[in-house]
Order: structure tokens, then sequence, then C-alpha cells
């Protein structure tokens, strides 16, 4: 049988029409090979834009369609199933772009229209070559696992385990929290952060259905969606967890002091330690390179006084195998550390403090008790807050960290609050970005109470006579500025954590050119990734307060869910195959799989793909000189023939002129 | 020191001795066939025998300067998988490489076989060989042509295979055993050098007299190596020249009737079907026109550039230069000039040399991170 | 000024970086010469050598293949693979008055959509400086 092809040529309302003769390049398609309908329309991807298509393949006996619209990462899935639905397999459908690859990037309505029309030839051209394929159905392991056990780590878990999933909730820290165990308060309510995170982290630790892995990491991921393999790295703690009261005397005891990092090195831990009274789990660990015992063998004092007999100074990490579903990213992320700014004066002036430092001071279990005081052990007089600190600032971070705005002025407050009205508080500004619930009101609020807002980024902090004094311009009154103060709060840029990179990897997720995460469409696909299973939650995605990590968090915790709750997956079909009558057993193929996917028939002598395992990226077929190795759905001759389209094949090359005659958006003959 | 015996030019000169040492193999037991090249049809072209009988040697002529196909595949197809018994076969250097090329794609093995490699003086091209040895004896031809040779001073009137004549490797490179004769009185004896322990292990037992090799091989190999790089230096500059646009390739190949007869007789394109003979260039009739529309004409058969350029991806940086390619062209194209020029730039751009070892992957069946930078381009940058 | 030469481009491009970068340079309404035109692949670790000379004998002035940064390959390793694919091309075409510029591989990851916009619109130009491909005359392919 021969082909019988529809095309179908989108407007998109103007996006598409606006610069492409959407009539002519449906008419052009027309007169194409094996074309037997070709329509323009409005919006292809509408409900009667869709309808069309099915009624066409019944009307004319379609067997093979060609949409012209959006990208296929937009609506591939879309026209796909408008195929099924008409009954045609979706795989001998072709969706081409002719917005964001033609009508958007190109300046003359000729040119695009010119373009359109090979495009659409290319697509008219290869889809004849088209076979059918059939997706499979496989099962989806109910388990998830959530990296990363922050606010967002502890949402997304505890979301999915109430829903009666298992979680195994993967922690690199010695207790879970995140950056929010850190804070005091929290904008724009002020609610105590520890008020509304210990529940939860307690909540966690209370849910039958999470397993909390704590002081662990992932180290290797294996697998597809709905059935991943997760190994995880228990690093030694030192303390067996199962015996452990949590009752601290050990931490008394240890004589060794180690600065810490919860205290953003503003106080001493013991070499055995945990962040806080309140950590969850509150068993301690132990800085194996810091104890004495373990790096001397001398000590073991922790030892002596546990009274339970907890603490094994032999103790070796181990490997976890988990099977799961799928996973949730929520790794988090890391402010920057402002030592390279020189110019702000960190780490050169004791009295300069970055955002976390500075939510240290005012927390009630941190170095000062919840007091705003200096090294000295004075309340500063007066303070000034610089935004933007390596946030919008081509040298360090392009983007906005999107919370600096906010928590300077919950600081502003938390000033006037704690050292008392007649201290002096100084933002130094780009522009104030106060778009959240509450939090313009918050703003105003904070000026009403006598908060100094300079717009301008300071040039430099310097010491005078022994006062820091911060130099720049307010740029709203043109005046240079010279501003005395007693201490300096940097509001540090959100950067991605230091070892993105390698996370990434394991996953096998993209990074965005910020270092983020990289979500699969910026819109309408913000906590999934390219690679399906893995989701996001948080800010491993991009800078995020607090109720955006959570609301990210429980999105992503959602798409986990959907996918455990249905339980099977659709595998696509677009695999390699290795032709048996081709193949002549040079095993190469097999070096060249990243999945392992290729076996070795020793009886036939060739090789032969583990449709499972294989996820068609054409490692085998891009070599294999016989060709014996293909991508379903990238066959030699199906990119032939769209090399050939492309090309123009069919009408020598020329100028495109406007069909202003043409005012039928039918191109075709009566229905079969 | 690795031993060294001699293969004595008895009555019947060297071959004679080379039937000998041959016949001792098999009826040592130590292998239970010899590949060599037998003249079977009285004065046709000595063609690789698979020989289980000492008797069968009678007309084997392991020295004949023909070289009717590259035996590498034969004894590819001989190893690939067991027969249970173990064989010893007499090969060209190109022949040797070209194996260890499918070797490494699990087209052979080096388990079940003995390699004894000849030092080679090149051969003729399949028409010359009979014009060469014309009324004669092909024995006594191939006697009279290593007489020659030896002296340096070819007067066959007939040209050895261009291949031959440009080709750098003429000693044998990973074998078991090697029949040295350059440098030999090969009307006294030949010496045969064992060249691996397999080698070694092969000859003790077979009561033949210990020998030497010739103090004049490496001055003989070093000449006709020096000899031979000058012409293929002058090759390479020719074929540069007149290939040097797709007008002057399309040329070159303007003979090629699509036959595929030089993938055929390449040693290394090892594919068992080609996709040049599959149904991605089984193409329709509107193809044909609308590609003879785009263009205003088209060459019939299509896709001749495009075979000839898609198989100098798929095996060039495998070439061994063995000519079979130019031999078996019907059309007389001169398939080895093209490939072989090629091959060195793609060689040299993997520092790949086949056949050198069985540890060297072939270039695009591996990949490192951290290489060939200047290939990728950085064109938002203007770079 | 157009000079006389519209070169015709193909670009051979991995779905998951360059190609998404496409999407974002046109969701971006960057502006780019109409010449290149967009093969979708998986991986650019799929683009046999055989894709590239059929289209250059077939009438492209120019072969782009575009694919993620090292190390961001979506399955791996794809785009070491084509780099070796291409150094091999980069070896041949030139003997046989191919220019090598005509071949390019480039690293575009998916959230530059202003790099594939750059790249696009700078290859264009570099094909005009090379001028058109012998074989958009010649009746042999």
């Amino acid at each position: 049988m021969g082909n019988k092809i529809g095309v179908y040529v989108c407007h998109c309302g103007t996006n598409i029409a606006g610069k492409v003769d959407c009539e002519h390049v449906a008419k052009y398609a027309g007169g194409l090979r094996d074309v037997v309908v070709a329509r323009d329309y409005q919006f292809m991807c509408s409900d009667p834009g869709q309808d069309m298509i099915i009624r066409d393949i019944r009307d004319y006996g379609l067997n093979r369609v060609v949409v012209a619209s959006c990208s296929p990462r937009l609506h591939e899935k879309t026209f796909q199933k408008a195929c099924q639905r008409g009954g045609l397999n979706p795989y001998l459908m072709q969706h081409c772009c002719i917005r964001e690859h033609c009508s958007w990037v190109t300046a003359d309505r000729g040119e695009a229209t010119a373009k359109a029309r090979r495009i659409v030839e290319a697509s008219v051209n290869r889809v004849g070559r088209h076979r059918e394929l059939f997706t499979r159905d496989v099962d989806v392991l109910p388990d998830v696992m959530v990296v990363g056990a922050g606010i967002a780590g502890i949402q997304a878990a505890l979301d999915i385990a109430r829903s009666g999933h298992r979680v195994h909730l993967v922690e690199q820290g010695p207790s879970i929290g995140g950056h929010m165990a850190q804070f005091d308060k929290t904008f724009p309510t002020l609610d105590c952060a520890a008020c509304i995170s210990t529940p939860k982290m307690v909540a966690v630790a209370q849910e039958p259905n999470i397993n909390l892995l704590t002081w662990s990491e992932v180290v290797d991921v294996s697998g597809f969606v709905g059935n991943y393999t997760v190994t995880v790295l228990r690093k030694a703690r030192y303390v067996n967890e199962d015996v452990c009261t949590g009752c601290g005397t050990c931490l008394e005891k240890c004589p060794t002091k180690v600065l810490s990092d919860f205290e953003e090195k503003l106080a001493f831990r013991k070499a055995i330690y945990r962040n806080s009274p309140q950590a969850v789990p509150n068993t301690p660990v132990i800085d194996a390179a810091h104890c004495k015992m373990i790096t001397k063998g001398k000590c073991g004092i922790c030892q002596k006084v546990c009274p339970t007999g907890a603490i094994d100074y032999n103790a070796v990490e181990r490997r976890e195998v988990y099977h799961v579903g799928s996973v949730v990213l929520a790794t988090g992320y890391d402010t920057m550390d402002p030592t390279v700014m020189s110019e702000y004066g960190f780490g050169r002036f004791e009295e300069v403090y970055t955002a976390l430092q500075f939510e240290r001071l005012n927390n009630a279990v941190g170095p000062t008790g919840g007091r705003i005081l200096m090294k000295n052990g004075q309340p500063p007089e007066s303070v000034a807050i610089i935004h933007c600190v390596g946030s919008r600032d081509k040298n360090y971070h392009e983007y906005c960290s999107r919370t600096c705005c906010m928590y300077a002025l919950k600081y502003d407050h938390l000033i006037k609050d704690k050292v008392g009205h007649h201290a002096r508080v100084y933002n130094f500004y780009i522009d104030m970005r106060c778009f959240g619930k509450g939090y313009e009101e918050f703003y105003r609020r904070v000026q009403e109470e006598g908060v100094t807002f300079i717009r301008g980024r300071p040039a430099e902090v310097v010491r005078e006579d022994g006062h820091l004094v911060v130099v720049g311009e307010d740029t709203l009154l043109g005046m240079r500025v010279r501003v005395p103060v007693d201490m300096v709060v940097l509001c540090t840029a959100m950067e991605p954590r230091r070892n993105a990179q390698d996370v990434a990897r394991v996953f096998g997720v993209s990074q965005g050119q910020d270092g983020f995460f990289l979500e699969e469409h910026p819109k309408l696909g913000p906590v999934s990734t390219a690679t399906d299973g893995v989701f996001l939650a948080g800010s491993c995605q991009g800078p995020k307060d607090i109720p955006d990590a959570v609301s990210h968090a429980s999105g992503g915790a959602a798409q986990a869910l959907a996918l455990a709750a249905r339980g099977h997956v659709s595998i696509s079909p677009t695999t390699s195959y290795i032709d048996p009558e081709v193949c002549i057993g040079c095993k190469v193929c097999i070096g060249l799989c990243p999945y392992s996917a290729i076996e070795f028939d020793e009886r036939r002598k060739v090789s032969v793909i583990n449709e499972a395992m294989c996820k068609g990226c054409g490692s085998c077929a891009g070599y294999c000189p016989s060709g014996a190795a293909q991508i379903k759905h990238f066959r030699e001759s199906q990119v032939f023939d769209e090399i050939d389209g492309l090309l123009g094949m069919h009408a020598p090359e020329g100028p495109c002129g406007e069909s202003a005659e043409s005012s039928a958006n039918v191109q075709a003959g009566e229905p079969a | 020191m690795a031993t060294t015996v001699r293969i004595e030019a008895a009555d019947g000169g060297v071959l004679r001795g080379m039937q000998d040492f041959l016949g001792r193999l098999l009826a040592s037991g130590k292998v239970g066939g010899v590949v060599v090249p037998v003249h079977l049809f009285g004065k046709g072209m000595p063609m690789p025998t698979l020989v289980t009988d000492p008797e069968g040697l009678g007309r084997a002529d392991p020295l004949a300067p023909a070289f009717p196909l590259n035996g590498a595949k034969l004894v590819s197809r001989l190893t690939r998988g067991r027969s249970g018994e173990k064989i010893a076969a007499v090969m060209r250097p190109c022949e040797i490489r070209a194996f260890v090329e499918l070797v490494k794609l699990n087209q052979g093995s080096m388990d079940d076989v003995y390699i004894i490699g000849v030092d080679c003086h090149g051969a003729f091209s399949n028409t010359d060989y009979p014009r060469f040895v014309g009324e004669a004896d092909p024995m006594a031809a191939t006697a009279t042509f290593l007489d020659a040779r030896a002296k340096g001073a070819p007067g066959e009137g007939v040209d050895i295979a261009r291949a031959c004549a440009v080709c750098e490797h003429p000693v044998p490179l990973g074998a078991d055993l090697v029949v040295a004769v350059f440098g030999a009185d090969i009307r006294d004896h030949v010496p045969l050098m064992a060249a691996s322990p397999r080698g070694e292990a092969l000859l003790t037992g077979l009561g033949l007299a210990e020998g030497s090799e010739n103090p004049q091989r490496a001055g003989f190999i070093e000449k006709l190596v020096a000899e031979r790089m000058a012409n293929l230096e002058r090759m390479y500059a020719e074929t540069l020249e007149s290939t040097s646009s797709l007008e002057g390739l399309a040329q070159h190949l303007s003979a090629c009737v699509n036959c595929y007869n030089c993938r055929v007789a390449c040693p290394v394109c090892y594919c068992k079907e080609c996709v040049f003979n599959t149904d991605v260039f089984e193409h329709q009739p509107w193809q044909y026109m609308g590609w003879a529309k785009r263009k205003g004409s088209l060459k019939l058969p299509t896709d001749t550039v495009f075979y000839h350029l898609t198989r100098m991806a798929h095996m060039s940086t495998a070439c061994v230069g063995c000519g079979q390619c130019s031999n078996a062209c019907p059309n007389g194209v001169h398939v080895m000039e093209l490939f072989r020029t090629v091959a060195a730039r793609t060689q040299a751009s993997f520092d790949y040399v086949p056949g050198r070892s069985l540890d060297e992957a072939p270039p695009l069946s591996v990949f490192k991170e951290d290489e060939f930078q200047e290939t990728v381009s950085h064109l938002a940058h203007g770079g | 000024m157009k000079t006389e030469f519209e070169p015709t481009i193909l670009a051979f491009v991995c779905n998951w970086c360059t190609y998404t970068a496409a999407d974002l340079a046109g969701t971006s309404r960057m502006v780019q010469q109409p010449n290149v035109r967009l093969v979708r692949m998986m991986c650019t670790g799929m683009v046999d050598p055989k894709y590239v000379i059929k289209a250059l004998l077939s009438g492209a002035d120019g072969v782009l293949i575009s694919g993620c940064h090292p190390g961001d390959c979506h399955y791996m390793n794809g785009n070491y693979k084509a780099r070796r694919r291409v150094r091999l091309l980069k070896e041949i075409l030139p003997l046989f008055g191919i220019e090598e510029g005509r071949v390019k591989l480039t690293w575009v990851g998916a959230s530059e959509g202003n790099e594939f916009a750059a790249t696009v619109n700078n290859f264009i130009n570099e094909i005009r400086e090379i001028g058109p491909m012998e074989a958009r005359s010649m009746a042999i392919v």
C-alpha cells in the first residue's frame, strides 16, 4: 500500500503565521509526493486542531501524518496521542518545528516561509520511511528516593511517605534540616524557624515509611525510569545509631575543639558533635579528621564515658543498594564565600559578617544565644546590610538570588527589635524585590521602623579610625556616600552546591549555565528533568525562598507519586536494534555502549540489544559500518530522506513569494 | 638468542626446502594443517590451500610472487571458532597485519594458528603474474624472481604491483616464525627464525639444522624500505595532486561501476553485508528523478563517490596497503593509491598503525575524555 | 549587502542540549539567518559519518554537529565518540578539496540559547566566506 500522508501546518495564532505564510506552506506540501491532504489551521494543538487530524485519518485513510508547528519537545506527544486516537500508530507521525527554529528567529517573511517549506518537505520525506513502533510497559517500583534532607527534601519525603509509599531519604550531613535549621526567624511572618521546621524534622524521624539515611551519599545510579538501582555510601559515623540515646555526655567530655561549619565558623564544636541539641537524628558523629583516637590512637574518652557503648572507632563505611522507581533531587544550595570580593573586607575585618553568620547570631542556640553581638561582645549601634553580594553581578553570578531582599528586611527588623530602636540600619540595594505574598507589606512595615535604604552597590568597605565605613553612591540622589557603621552584613549569593557537577553526572541530569540543575521546561516542566523519573525539588534547581522551595518540593513529590501510583510506565520504543542477519559479531558496539545494553550471543555469534537497558543513544549505530545496528525511528534511510528533504528534493531552490491569492486552507483531493 | 634454523636449498632449490619444512611440521603432529599457496592446477595461479597431507605439498610455492587475494580473511575464517586442531599459515606481512586487525574485531583468533611470515619482495598483479611466468614452470619462475630480487637487479620485464612497490612493511611483524629471505643466498639456504615463544616451541624437534640470521639482512631491509618509502612519497604526492578537488576525485573514480569488488577483496572490510548493498541504497525512481533535477544531470549508478568516501571513513584507519582493492578492480581504478593516501592521514591522526599490536584498539571503537580539543569549534565566540 | 551565494547548512544536533538551546533561542526571539536547517538526533554519538558525507554530496555547503559539553552528555559519553568521528572526517574530506571548515563540531548546552544563535550566524558567515560546495553542481554523488 502506498503512503497517504496528511500535512498540518499550524499558525500558532500569529506566532507562526506572523512570519510564515502558512497557507502557502500547506499548499506547497499538498503538492509533495504521497501527500493526500494538507491543511493549515490556527491552533493545531487545540481540540478542533487535533480532531481535524483524527477526522482526516479516517476520511482519507491517512497512514502518515506530518504536523508542522512548535518544537517537538513541546507537543510531539500531543500529536502522537491524537494520531493514536485516530487509530494510527503514533510513530507514523513526524512533528517538525517551524516556530522556535523558523518563524520566531527569521527576520524576513519570505525567507521564513521558504525555510518552513523545506522543514515540512523533509518531514514528508522522512515520514514515508517511518515504521510502526510499540511502546513497552514496565512496572514502576513503588519506592522513591529523595536526595537531600533540607526543607525541600523533607517536604518531598513526607508527602510521598504519607501517601503510603516508602521513601529512602539520603542526607550527606549528620542530621537533617538543611539551611533552614540554621535560621532563627523566617520572613515575612517572623515565625520562629525552629518552631516550624523542628516538627517536620521529627515527623520525618517518626514516619514509618521513611528510611532516613543521614551521613550518606549516593555514589551510583543505574537503570531507567521505574527501575533505578541506587548505591548509597553510608559513611562511617563511629557512633552506633541503634544504641546511642543522644544523651550528649560524649560531646561534653570530648577534649578536641573544631570550628563549626553549622555555626558558620563563629563557634567551636567538638570532634564528636551534632549540629544542635534538636538535631534529627540526635546521634552525634565523629569527625574522623580531628578525632585524636582515630588519627593518633590516643584519647578514647567518648568511648569511656558513653553509657551505652555506642562508640565504635573501627566503624567502616559501607554501601547499600536500593531499588526505586524514581528519584527526587533536593540537594539544595551553597552560599557564596565573599572573601573573593575583597573590597567588602570579609575575612579582613572581623565585623563583616555573611548573612548566614548573622542568622546564627540571631539563633537562640547559636554562639551568642540569640543576641546580636559582635566579636567584641558589644551589640552594634549601626549596621550596613549590603544586598546582591555576588548576585546580579557579571563577575560572579548574573542571576538574582531571590531571597536576599527579604531576609535583609528581616535583619532590619531584628536589629531594631533586639538591639533597640536607636540602632541605625542602612540597606545598600540595587532594587528591592518583594514579590511574594505579604512581602511588599513587610517592606512597608520595615520602612516605617526607620530603616535607611540607599540605592546603589557600595564600592568598598574600609576601616577608618577603628570604624568600618561603607563607601558608595546613592544613585537616587546622585551623591557619594560614606556611612560609618559598627557592623556589615553581606547578603551573599545562593550558589549551586560545590559538588553539583558530580551529582549531575551520577543522576544524569543537566546543569544550566548558572550551574543549577536544569528543569525539563522553564515554565511547564519546572520539577521534571530530561531524565525520566528524576525530579527536582527546591534550590538545587535555582534560588528559592522557603515557600517556593516547599511548593516546588511538593510538586516534585507529586510527580514521583504519579509514577508510583500508576505502577507502570511506557518505555520509548526508540531503542537500538541489531539485525542478526547483518551483524558480523565484531563486538565493537558492546564496548561503545554506555549502558551495557548489548550482549554477545555466543551461539549465533552476533550482538544482541537488551531493550530494557538500551536508551537509544545510537553509540552502536554511529559506529556499525554495516548498518546492522540501527536506532528505531532514526534509521539510516529515515535520516537520509530527511537530509534529502532539507536540501530540497522536489523543487528547485528559489525565492518563495507570498501566496496572496490562496484563500482555501485545504489542498486536497476528495476523501477516499 | 632466539632459535634460528636452516631451510636448506636441496636439489629442488629453496622451495623444496620450504616444502620439506612444512612437511615436517605436519608430520610432527604439532599442526593438523598448513595454509600455503599451491599450484593445484598446472600453471595457474597459486592459491592458498589448506594442506593436511604432506603429499599435497609437492606443488606448494610459498614464496611465489603471486598475490591473488589477501589471505587474512581466509585465516580469519579458519580461526573463527574451533576446529579442534591447530594450523600453520604462511603469510605475507600485509596479510598478517590485516589478520591482526580482523582478530581485534573478533573475526578470528591467534590461539589456534601459527603464523609463518615471509620476507616479502612483493608480487605481481593478477594480470601481470601470468605474463611474468610466461612459458616457464611457475616454481622455477619463483626461484628466478627471488634470485633477481636478491641481487637487487630485477629484470623481469614486468613491474611488481604498485602496492608492493610502495610497501614500507616488507618484513613480517607479529609472526611466530619468519622466513628470512632478505639478504639470504637462497641457492644455499634460507634462515627460519623463531619470533615468538610459540614459534620457538614449534621449531624444536623438527630436526632442522641450526642456523643464524643472515648478517646482510638488516642492510638489505634498510635499503629496500628506503626505496619503497621514496616510491610511497611520490605516490602520495601524485594522488594528492590528482584528487585535490571533488571533481578530481570523481575523475579518479570515473571508471567505477559500483561492483564493490574492492571491498570484497579488502581484507579489513569485514562486514558481512556492506551497507551500500542494503535497502538503504535501493532508491526509488522518484528519488533518482529528484536528484537529477536538482543537479541537472545525474551519473548512474549513483553513490559512487559516496561509497568510496564512506569506505574511507569505515576502514582507512585499518588499511594495510595490500593493494587487493586495485587488484580486484575490473576497470583499473587506482583504488589502492587513493586509500593508502587517505589512510596515511587518518592513521597518523589517531597515531594508529594497523597490525602493529593486538592491544591497540581500532580508533573509532574507543575514546578518551580529554583528546582532540582542536576538533571542537567554539563558533559562538568566533573561534 | 547580501552576496549572490546563499549557503545551505545542515546541523545534526543533540535533542538534549543543542536542540533545546535552539528552542530557547527561538523562545527568546534571537534572530538567525535562515540558512541552517536542523536534523534532530538523540545524541551526537548517533551521527554516522555517512550522514555528513551524504549531506555534503547532496548539496549542503556546510555541516554542523552540535552536542553537549564534555561531561554533560545525556548518554554519558556520546559526544566523545562524535568527536573522534568528526576528527576522522576532518582528515579525509579536506584531501578532496572539501574545506575543513565546512564540517564543525561544537558543544552548545541546553540553556545556551544565545550561544546557539551566535553559533548559527557565525557558521553561516564562515561558509559564505568559503563559498559554495563543489558538489552542488556536480552530476556525481
